[in-house]
């Protein structure tokens, strides 16, 4: 096997392959999965069902696929360090790595080791298991987790390794909400972003957040609600999974503050916030709390957010996207109800220089 | 002045005095002054209609997180009126404030509380110096307010042996004994003399990471001070100093200043209230408690609270402090906070500070919350 050469679309298959064991539930990988995951994601079985069906990329289009190779430089040697929060970011990360290395280790995440176990099971060992990196100067090592993890790594990894580090980030839903806006059109952008925030209990790095609101008091306030209808109602059939005290805590803790400063809306077991003075940027603390703010021009806030913003979603006219494509460049822009189905066309968050760096 | 609020700051300087009639007690102030909270802070407003509370029980008032000092005024007035912003010294991103329209009932309980703790155990003037920068024009730090305030009061002479014609300056330079560049140790060796010559006692104000650049810098020497001497160590260390256990830094700073260690008192406070806790250790003092344990005033009621369901923990448990406090007046009577506190027989002990949901993956803490305007409306 060459570094990274032409079979390198043979792995990618492979992969794909096991992804699609996965997800489906009549396969026995796919029982499993359905079996092991919410206790070591957390999330609710409908959560990790949603997740499976939903959000698990298994039918990339030839297209993405040449996008997935061109992301990344041919190596001998690729390493995959896994977090937890978005199990089903295994895929990606694992596909990153395979398509620049023929040769791939992976370092599954302690608290959620059973995705990339499914994956090996389902591919055939396309890649290796291990329970510690040891990369050598020129491999490359994805690295997934919290800024302050990766600084470590940072500081434990050899000269000469290049690093793909993906840190902290999230995700802003930007739309425009019209005044006397069609109620079936409001209804049906509030489900699409309810959607959005549902998958992975907000835990993920595409997740919104925040949501700018563009339109007037009634308008935000029209959508404040009929997003806190959607969350409630989804959760009818994908329940909020386990949080742990500490997340509870905080959760608590957000509601509080919210409630003095901006108007809160119950939405089941999560809130919707909103501030129509659009003063308060406030980051909520997961578990299907969203935080909006009204704005007359989205720029200002999404320049203030920039450097955390690692995918937009958006609703509304073209200059909506216009305004989003300028302000976050380097962010995953798509439509409102597709954050978390983002295409396998290469890193999942574009903020990091795709060439690494060589530490 | 608003009369309403003036009437309130009256009643409750006259409880902590110790004056007020027998009908104007703990419970009444509190929930009189948060029925005026909630007619003039639409925020407030929000949180009581949130709860759905009647005001008529003190447990059942909500209280204001800490945070929402950082991201919104908490003021029962406009910002004209404001005639001080205490700014928290924290690390965080944002900072919060509490503003004020008047100082004097802060003034007030601070050297109601201040007396008993540090002062109430040898009477006569004394020398007042602080482990601190100099305060700033205009003042933000309610530590610094405090500071100058006890200097005020219980020193306000020129810091000389023989001060007589010498007008007394709060903001001298050879009274604020740190800065960016470190303690001024020859500058405290000076104070204790003064203390010492005019056989007075010697009150050192400091923040515990000064008090460890004195030691640090002291490297084991020992300071001419008198027997008579009171530290009071207030605040963590913030990253700004190496840490040092609460029990250690009495030991060596009793060795320091050639004290018994309960010469070394402890004391509580925080921007978003207007009281403070002490530790009772001091000898002959008013206050009587053992060290590592805080006692809120008459007018300053601790709660341990569990954080997700706010309700009050089991005796002896750990909890969220939630402070009642009646000085603020014109911002949140009650206050809720992240740190972590046990309660035995109303005094006070600190745990530390509630942990964080551990954020996973790339999601962002709520730590970066932030705020864009601290000027407008609650």
């Amino acid at each position: 096997m060459t570094a990274g050469g032409g079979d390198r679309s043979a792995r990618i298959e492979r992969l794909l392959a096991a992804a699609r064991r996965i997800a489906d539930p009549e396969d026995s990988v796919g029982r499993r999965a359905r079996s092991v995951l919410p206790s070591s994601t957390g999330l609710s079985p409908a959560g990790v069902e949603y997740a499976l069906v939903q959000c698990l990329e298994t039918h990339p289009s030839p297209g993405e696929l040449r996008a997935l190779h061109a992301s990344v430089t041919p190596v001998l040697r690729a390493h995959v360090l896994l977090s937890a929060n978005v199990f089903v970011a295994a895929h990606r990360a694992i596909a990153l790595a395979l398509s620049s290395a023929a040769e791939v280790e992976v370092r599954a995440s302690r608290r959620e080791p059973e995705m990339a176990m499914l994956l090996h099971q389902a591919s055939d060992g396309v890649f290796r298991l291990v329970e510690e990196l040891a990369p050598l100067p020129s491999d490359h090592v994805w690295a997934y987790g919290h800024d302050a993890t990766l600084r470590t790594l940072r500081g434990d990894l050899p000269a000469g390794v290049v690093l793909h580090a993906h840190g902290d980030g999230m995700g802003v839903a930007v739309l425009r909400a019209p005044t006397h806006c069609h109620g079936s059109h409001l209804a049906a952008t509030a489900r699409a972003l309810a959607h959005d925030v549902v998958a992975f209990d907000q835990r993920g790095c595409l997740s919104p957040r925040l949501a700018i609101v563009v339109g007037d008091v009634d308008a935000a306030r029209d959508f404040a609600r009929a997003l806190a209808r959607e969350l409630a109602s989804l959760e009818e059939t994908v329940p909020r999974g386990a949080m742990s005290d500490d997340e509870l805590a905080s959760q608590i803790w957000y509601r509080e503050t919210l409630r003095f400063v901006a108007e809160l809306f119950p939405a089941g077991r999560g809130a919707v916030t909103l501030d129509v003075a659009g003063g308060v940027l406030a980051v909520p603390p997961g578990g299907r709390i969203i935080h909006l703010i009204r704005a007359e021009d989205p720029a200002p806030v999404l320049e203030r957010l920039r450097p955390v913003i690692a995918a937009v979603g958006v609703g509304g006219p073209p200059e909506v996207w216009e305004a989003v494509r300028a302000q976050a460049p380097r962010a995953r822009v798509s439509a409102i109800g597709m954050m978390q189905r983002p295409k396998l066309d290469g890193p999942v968050d574009r903020r990091p220089d795709p060439a690494g760096e060589v530490l | 002045m608003d009369p309403e609020s003036a009437a309130l700051h009256a009643r409750v300087r006259a409880f902590a005095d110790g004056v007020a009639p027998a009908h104007d007690g703990f419970d009444r102030l509190a929930l009189d002054i948060a029925e005026f909270q909630r007619q003039r802070s639409p925020g407030f407003a929000r949180l009581v209609d949130s709860r759905g509370s009647l005001l008529d029980r003190v447990d059942d008032i909500p209280a204001v997180t800490a945070d929402v000092f950082r991201v919104a005024r908490v003021a029962t007035y406009p910002p004209e009126a404001d005639c001080v912003r205490f700014v928290t010294s924290g690390t965080t991103a944002t900072p919060g404030t509490h503003p004020m329209r008047t100082t004097e009932t802060y003034r007030h309980l601070a050297l109601r509380a201040g007396e008993a703790a540090l002062v109430s155990a040898w009477s006569g003037p004394r020398v007042v110096v602080a482990l601190a920068p100099v305060p700033t024009v205009p003042l933000t730090s309610s530590l610094g307010f405090m500071m100058r305030v006890f200097m005020e009061a219980w020193d306000g002479r020129a810091l000389a042996r023989d001060p007589g014609g010498v007008p007394f300056d709060p903001l001298a330079p050879e009274r604020w004994l740190a800065s960016s560049a470190g303690v001024d140790i020859n500058g405290l060796r000076r104070a204790a003399m003064v203390a010492s010559e005019r056989q007075e006692p010697l009150l050192v104000l400091a923040t515990a990471f000064a008090l460890v650049g004195l030691l640090d810098a002291l490297a084991g020497a020992k300071l001419p001070a008198p027997k008579r001497t009171v530290v009071m160590v207030t605040g963590g260390f913030k990253g700004r100093s190496r840490e040092v256990a609460p029990h250690e830094l009495r030991v060596a700073l009793a060795a320091a200043f050639r004290v018994p260690g309960e010469q070394i008192v402890g004391e509580y406070g925080m921007t978003e209230l207007s009281s403070q806790l002490y530790e009772g250790t001091l000898p002959g003092g008013r206050l009587a408690g053992p060290a590592g344990l805080f006692m809120p005033p008459p007018w300053l009621r601790v709660t341990p609270v569990d954080p997700v369901t706010l309700h009050p923990v089991a005796r002896g448990a750990p909890g969220i402090a939630r402070f009642v406090d009646l000085g603020n007046v014109d911002s949140a009577v009650a206050v809720l906070t992240e740190d972590l506190v046990r309660e035995h027989d109303g005094l006070v002990e600190l745990v530390g500070r509630r942990r964080g949901a551990t954020p996973r993956g790339c999601s962002l803490a709520f730590e970066s919350l932030v705020a864009v305007d601290l000027g407008g409306a609650p």
